[in-house]
């Protein structure tokens, strides 16, 4: 008895470690990038340095090239140069696979850009869609605007993926006019 | 038919095929048990942490919580000794397989070939990748050991070796709770080889029947779920799956190799191959062969029932006794020569060239996420530096790096940092319900809008190597992104909650809140009809010991539940339904009452309860 009593201790202080290491001593530390970012008008989703554009709504690369959407996305872009005068155009280049459209028939569109609501477009096909649309200039004032879009009909997890899927998407911008 | 320096071959090959599992960080359960430390503060949580019941109502001392206890003190967060341990131990069960055999056959080929068969078995690519999954490896250490030790009291007569057989079958049960079969595989070799000796496993098996009653008396029964336990026909069907993947083969299907009916054959015929050996044993009464078949059958037996859960590595221990009859079977065909030799070398090749790549790829993939693991918990623990008291928020995590981690809250290691998903994240991280709710690992909305606009958190970018801080793409777009106002779900210990915390609370302390008789908090409403109340907090001893105490909750002026705390509810969490008018409010105005309080001499405030989270889900 006398014996595990002193046993005891010796095994809680190796165990619980009286050794006065502080814990932060034993995480690896890793360098992060604290410096700001830079915009671009036009965003590849596939591109990494673009990632921070991509607000939300976003799944994983996909291929190097895509990435699909929830129903529901949004990025910020930098407007081109002389957007706040002239306005500019807002370019989505994706594709409508035939598994969604398969099931949800047909798919509409939407998008606002710093609130200002642009015209919607219904696809009912699968294909590779460029959406385009005009943006007013006095929605591009600043050195960053928030494009939201918006797809009426997409498909829920667990429909054909555990993933909520809507469009695949592989590039937004907004062209100089 | 082998040289000596032979006998190097299995562990040559263990270190080459699984190399990157020297390597790899941790994942998943691993941060549980290297959390375990958070848990004791004295002798007693130490006691209560090395031998309650846990998850699923294991009680494995030996080959989790001491060894995470002892390594995680001694190394911390630095994951190669735990590996290097790992595969000493494994090295340890291939010297003892090669002894074995070797000693059972009189075959140094087939023990070698026993030892390597067993080694490039996929199913080993798990316990060799993953730490938690040390138990394994240990499990099968316990039992070889005993074993050997078994035949050596078989061998000479001598009880020392009976008695040590005994002492490392009573520490494997601290390794995994499948060590409860050893008496029968002990029993099965008497019965079959050494009939005199059939009587000495009785009180191994008396220890057995004991360690069967007391778990089960300790442990929580799983009545359903992925552990739920069916002893019905389903475990014919499961013990199938596990024959099938025995082999190796057919398992390459899951990394797109090979049609399927190619890899059935391939499997039929490695399964054939053995069943003719030891048919041809048996019929000239060398039953040898028949107890290896014996080892598979017995060990697989206590994971039949979990149907729910065939998992591959669950054959490591098991896989043992083919790979004794494979290893034996190829050394006596080669002895033999001819067309036996032929057929040996070609069943051999194939069960080797069949199951490497998928060992290979598991190792890969484990080293993979657990080092993107490693760098996002480096990364955060930088930000948790250069950010000291701020909420971290993440972006871009993929699916697989959460279910990695996030999910088991390995960021709790670091200490109070809260690191959450920015909102959103719900519908890109891919569902799995039985793992775990990704929205508990979400910031809500309105939360990260009142968090960023106050400056009290900081955004990530964690889809690259390093982490970026993109605090500043997110800060003036946060109104645009999420809706603003009351949260759903608040942190009673967290500052950034405080403006919903309403009469009757005390100032945040660590992590949590005191609340004195009645308190509110108000809550944004409901999202959806069917959701309900949760509330976790700690009971203090001092106010139960004279009692239960009764805690009643309305919503709006209406009551929604009662109930109790009694002894032992210290830390408690409860659910209540919320009414269907609930997910029609704007905002839940919840108010507490506590039927008794109590004051600590030395603080002299009324305390009842203290909360950690209140919310909707």
């Amino acid at each position: 008895m006398h014996r595990v009593n002193r046993i005891v201790p010796v095994l809680l202080a190796v165990l619980l470690g009286v050794s006065g290491c502080k814990r932060k001593d034993k995480i690896r530390v890793e360098t992060t990038e604290e410096s700001g970012t830079t915009l671009a008008s036009t965003v590849h989703v596939a591109d990494p340095q673009a990632s921070v554009q991509l607000l939300k709504g976003f799944h994983e690369v996909e291929q190097n090239a895509w990435r699909w959407t929830t129903g529901r996305f949004s990025v910020t872009l930098r407007p081109p140069i002389r957007a706040a005068e002239k306005g500019a155009t807002l370019q989505v280049k994706f594709a409508l696979p035939e598994a969604v459209i398969d099931r949800v028939k047909s798919t509409t569109l939407t998008a606002n850009v710093n609130g200002a609501p642009l015209a919607g477009e219904t696809y009912s096909k699968p294909g590779d869609y460029t959406y385009s649309r005009d943006v007013p200039a006095s929605a591009l004032a600043g050195d960053a605007v928030t494009a939201e879009f918006a797809l009426n009909k997409f498909l829920p997890p667990g429909a054909v993926d555990q993933r909520e899927l809507g469009i695949v998407v592989s590039s937004i911008g907004l062209e100089p006019k | 038919m082998l040289q000596r320096g032979a006998v190097l071959l299995p562990f040559a090959v263990c270190l080459a095929l699984y190399w990157y599992g020297l390597k790899v960080w941790f994942v998943n359960d691993d941060f549980a048990w290297l959390g375990l430390r958070l848990t004791i503060h004295s002798t007693d949580d130490f006691w209560r942490a090395l031998f309650s019941p846990l998850a699923q109502g294991t009680i494995r001392p030996l080959s989790e919580r001491g060894f995470f206890l002892l390594f995680e003190n001694l190394f911390g967060f630095d994951a190669l000794p735990y590996r290097i341990w790992v595969f000493l131990t494994q090295f340890a069960n291939l010297a003892l397989v090669i002894a074995l055999v070797s000693r059972l056959t009189r075959s140094l080929a087939a023990g070698v070939l026993a030892a390597s068969f067993w080694t490039v078995n996929s199913a080993l690519a798990t316990p060799m990748s993953w730490t938690s999954s040390y138990n394994q490896i240990l499990c099968a250490f316990f039992m070889l050991l005993s074993f050997w030790l078994w035949l050596r009291h078989i061998e000479t007569g001598r009880m020392r070796y009976y008695w040590a057989q005994f002492a490392t079958f009573l520490l494997g049960f601290g390794a995994l709770e499948i060590n409860i079969v050893y008496p029968a595989i002990a029993a099965a070799y008497a019965a079959l080889c050494a009939r005199n000796h059939l009587w000495k496993t009785g009180p191994l098996m008396a220890v057995s029947a004991v360690y069967l009653v007391v778990h089960n008396l300790v442990s929580p029964k799983t009545q359903a779920g992925v552990y739920g336990m069916y002893l019905d026909a389903s475990m014919l069907t499961t013990l199938g799956t596990y024959w099938t993947w025995a082999a190796g083969a057919i398992r390459l299907r899951e990394i797109g190799w090979g049609p399927v009916w190619l890899l059935g054959i391939a499997t039929a015929a490695l399964l054939l191959g053995l069943a003719c050996f030891v048919w041809q044993q048996a019929r000239a009464r060398g039953w040898l062969a028949v107890f290896f078949v014996l080892w598979f059958l017995i060990v697989i037996a206590p994971f039949l029932p979990l149907r729910e859960h065939v998992s591959d590595y669950y054959l490591t221990v098991p896989l043992i006794g083919l790979a004794m009859l494979g290893g034996w079977a190829v050394a006596e065909a080669w002895r033999r020569g001819g067309w036996r030799r032929g057929i040996a070398v070609v069943l051999a090749t194939l069960y080797v060239v069949l199951s490497v790549p998928l060992a290979h790829k598991t190792v890969r993939w484990q080293y993979e996420r657990s080092r993107a693991m490693r760098n996002l918990f480096g990364g955060v623990a930088r930000a948790q530096e250069l950010h000291p008291g701020k909420i971290i928020l993440l972006k871009g995590v993929s699916s697989e790096l959460f279910w990695a981690g996030f999910v088991d809250d390995a960021f709790r290691l670091l200490g109070d940092t809260r690191v959450y998903l920015l909102p959103g994240s719900e519908a890109v991280v891919e569902a799995h319900p039985e793992l775990g709710d990704i929205s508990e690992s979400v910031l809500p909305e309105s939360l990260t809008v009142r968090a960023l606009e106050k400056h009290s958190a900081v955004v990530y970018e964690a889809s690259g190597e390093r982490l970026r801080n993109v605090t500043a793409v997110f800060k003036h777009r946060a109104r645009q992104l999420w809706k603003a106002g009351l949260s759903p779900r608040v942190d009673a210990g967290q500052e950034l909650c405080a403006e919903q915390f309403g009469a009757g609370w005390y100032p945040v302390e660590q992590g949590y809140r005191w609340m004195s008789r009645r308190a509110v908090v108000r809550l944004g409403g409901a999202a959806a009809v069917g959701q309900r109340l949760f509330l976790s907090g700690f009971a203090p001893e001092e106010l139960l010991r004279a009692g239960p105490v009764r805690v009643a909750v309305s919503a709006n002026g209406v009551a929604l539940t009662t109930f109790a705390l009694g002894p032992g509810d210290n830390r408690f969490e409860r659910w209540a339904e919320l009414p269907a008018w609930a997910s029609r409010q704007t905002i839940l105005e919840l108010t507490l009452d506590v039927d008794r309080a109590y004051i600590p001499p030395a603080d002299g405030r009324e305390l009842t309860l203290a909360f950690g989270t209140l919310g909707i889900r």
